[in-house]
């Protein structure tokens, strides 16, 4: 008797699991008369930004819902191979976007009125990642531009003024040393602080990655020793430069601190310079609220004309081919690239507005890059347009720990060459 | 290295003594404390609880304490905050509903299909289709979950499986190689002769297996219903795969959303993996006795 009970009991259990279950799955479907969109938008710090405007949004009408999918990058690719992507993204410009760009899942957006207000010198920055003949398929809604972040007080207090050129620059470095400050904190434990930083900031300031990109693209399979640009050629005296800094410059633990501990040490005034993007900035503030800091392009020949900031970018809109509300992701996409709503976003996170007609006011701490971005004096790292099957970020690390540059260049060479066989 | 400083330790150690000796002397039974074990043994004991300390410590501290670099540091002021943001960020009651769910259907799923078919397998030992049946089995140990992933998130979208029951649907499947592998083991120590005594009495097939076999599989599933726990709880990759619907997500993806390059929010992280972490270790100070006798179980059974 007693086991029948326990076995009654566990198919009543069986029952209710799967009932519940079935409750749950149809529960998803209920529609509530509106138009529902999926918005995918995984960019940590400002989901509670964009959540409140998802809510304004769907409160200023009533035939959209806006639902704000914050499950990051992973989850997207799945959906496009399940052929249900979101309606709408705003997503990191990136290699791995670009593919979604190459294969023609993204919709055209070029009859949208926000893609006429986009600048057109930022044009050639979006089309470096690829495109797909005769449409636009992502336009850019914020973008971040990164150079040498300083701390005004240490400047101010030992009489430095801001370098332009590369004897300025170390100029300024002996003289932090001189008396005693760190002239750069690095934190070379992460790979990708050198490759974003050091690396880019050392290579952009004096090669036209540009043009370097296009030829590079050209030569394919010959890139080598011969071909017209290479690695080891155009960015071995970079690199070198790169070396001088990195050498004499910086704190005796580099090898082994973090991003992290890095923040926690420029906001305590261990160092003058640091090479880090905006991002690093409401880091520094979580322990260091009122630090004065400030932005300069990495100054690498004696040319002032050549000062250019690194951009990248942060975020690009798109709608995919495959969403059925592209009407509904239009209506919202146009909301988005409203003057007043991009324009406060921006300002939010210390971007720069894409677009032509924005009144964008920088916070003090972006004032040093505002008026390079504007005469549009800026490039993409190098580091970002080598396809990820290449570990460029561990060849940066690598020559910084002591490689030698030479064969190391001579490597990413090889692995080109070899990627364009291939592809 | 661990064995010098073991002896270092040791040694005032076992010149303290003498005077305790004395009086432990007047009780007999009393051990003698085997101090190089000991030490190793809190040395083990420390890389579980210096990690707990700096979780349960890190979720109750501020934004700014959080990132100044100092670990170990008590909470002061003690905050709430992460625990109120991970909340809300991870909408935790609805995530950890649908992790429960997905835990629940694939524990009770593999427990019960692999008993069926272990208890198949043996029985018919002596049949072919049985027996490559059992290797058949045995073979998907050899797949893991990214090599098949690209069909199976296809496949589900297609069977409009792409919720949490496609996932307990895969994942009992992929912890099934294994459970029938201990199963098969387990069941073969099982004497036919009670089986026959059933059938005696007039014991249906299945009345044998709910009645006799199962029962006396209970320790078997025990170890098998934990391992399946342990997957399905932990896992990530295959639920940010396969569900598409962000609102039925479970725990672990939704957590993804803390680890970023670019910043560092290790109270509302810690806050959210705790609340993770937590039912889990309810789980086992209830049911530790089990756990122990369930984890070693395979191994001495093998």
């Amino acid at each position: 008797m007693s086991v029948k009970m326990t076995r009654r009991k566990r198919f009543a259990a069986m029952g209710l699991g799967l009932a519940l279950l079935a409750g749950l799955l149809s529960g998803c479907t209920g529609e509530s008369g509106k138009e529902t969109i999926r918005f995918t938008f995984s960019k940590r710090e400002a989901i509670g930004f964009m959540t409140k405007l998802v809510a304004d949004y769907n409160a200023s009408q009533d035939h959209t819902e806006v639902v704000l999918d914050t499950s990051g990058v992973d989850v997207v690719s799945a959906s496009f191979v399940r052929g249900n992507p979101p309606d709408i993204a705003l997503a990191n410009y990136n290699m791995e976007t670009s593919r979604f760009v190459q294969r023609g899942v993204l919709s055209d957006l070029s009859g949208a009125e926000a893609a006429s207000r986009i600048r057109d010198d930022l044009k050639p920055l979006m089309d470096q990642y690829g495109s797909y003949p005769g449409r636009t398929s992502a336009l850019p809604y914020s973008v971040m531009a990164s150079s040498v972040i300083y701390n005004k007080e240490i400047f101010a207090a030992n009489n430095i003024a801001v370098p332009k050129t590369w004897s300025e620059l170390i100029g300024a470095c002996e003289k932090l040393k001189a008396a005693g400050v760190t002239p750069f904190y690095a934190t070379w434990k992460d790979d990708w602080t050198i490759a974003q930083g050091w690396f880019d900031y050392s290579v952009g300031g004096q090669v036209d990655s540009l043009g370097f990109f296009k030829e590079l693209e050209a030569e394919g399979v010959d890139v080598g020793p011969e071909s017209s640009v290479s690695f080891q050629k155009d960015f071995d005296q970079p690199v070198q430069k790169m070396l001088t800094l990195a050498r004499s410059y910086v704190n005796k633990d580099a090898a082994s601190r973090a991003y992290g501990d890095g923040n926690l040490a420029f906001s305590q005034g261990k160092a003058a310079m640091y090479l880090q993007g905006p991002w690093a900035f409401s880091e520094i503030a979580k322990t260091a609220p009122g630090l004065s800091l400030g932005t300069f392009p990495l100054p690498m020949t004696e040319d002032p004309q050549d000062l250019r900031v690194r951009v990248n970018v942060d975020l690009a809109a798109w709608i995919p081919e495959a969403s059925k509300h592209k009407d509904a992701a239009r209506d919202f996409l146009e909301y988005l690239y409203r003057p007043e709503v991009i324009d406060a976003y921006n300002e939010s996170q210390l971007g720069f507005t894409p677009t032509k007609d924005s009144s964008n006011k920088p916070d003090p701490r972006i004032e040093g890059m505002v008026e390079y971005y504007n005469n549009a004096r800026v490039y993409q790292g190098p580091s970002v347009l080598v396809p990820r099957t290449i570990p460029i970020m561990n060849y940066t690390q690598a020559i910084v720990f002591g490689a030698p540059p030479a064969s190391t260049l001579r490597t990413l060479d090889a692995d080109w060459a070899r990627l364009a066989f291939r592809q | 290295m661990t064995n010098q400083a073991t002896l270092e330790i040791d040694q005032p150690q076992v010149r303290k003594t003498p005077a305790g000796n004395n009086r432990r002397r007047s009780t007999p039974a009393v051990e003698r404390v085997n101090w190089s074990a000991t030490t190793i043994l809190i040395l083990c004991a420390v890389t579980v609880l210096l990690p707990l300390y700096v979780t349960v410590s890190m979720a109750f501290k501020t934004q700014g304490q959080a990132v100044d670099g100092n670990a170990f540091s008590l909470p002061a002021p003690f905050s709430m905050d992460g625990f109120v943001q991970a909340w809300t960020l991870t909408n935790f009651p609805v995530g950890a509903a649908m992790s429960l769910l997905v835990t629940a259907g694939t524990v009770l799923a593999t427990i019960i299909l692999a008993a069926f078919a272990s208890y198949a397998i043996v029985r018919n030992w002596e049949r072919r289709l049985f027996r490559y049946s059992f290797f058949y089995l045995l073979g998907a140990m050899f797949i893991p979950f990214p090599v098949v992933a690209l069909p199976q998130i296809q496949l589900t979208g297609r069977l409009g499986l792409d919720n949490p029951l496609g996932v307990i649907l895969l994942a009992t499947m992929f912890q099934l190689s294994f459970s029938v592998l201990l199963f098969t083991a387990f069941l073969r120590s099982i004497p036919m002769e009670l089986e026959e005594s059933a059938r005696i009495d007039g014991a249906t097939t299945w009345q044998t297996f709910w009645k006799l076999i199962f029962p006396l599989l209970a320790p078997m599933s025990a170890t098998v219903g934990i391992f399946a726990f342990l997957y399905a709880w932990n896992d990530f990759m295959m639920p940010s795969l396969i569900i598409s619907d962000p609102a039925l997500q479970t725990l672990p993806v939704r957590q993804n959303l803390f680890q970023t390059q670019f910043s560092n929010n290790y109270h509302v992280s810690f806050a959210s993996y705790l609340m993770a972490m937590a039912p889990a270790i309810v789980a086992y100070l209830f049911t530790q006795r089990w756990v122990m006798a369930g984890v070693t179980q395979g191994a001495v059974k093998g």
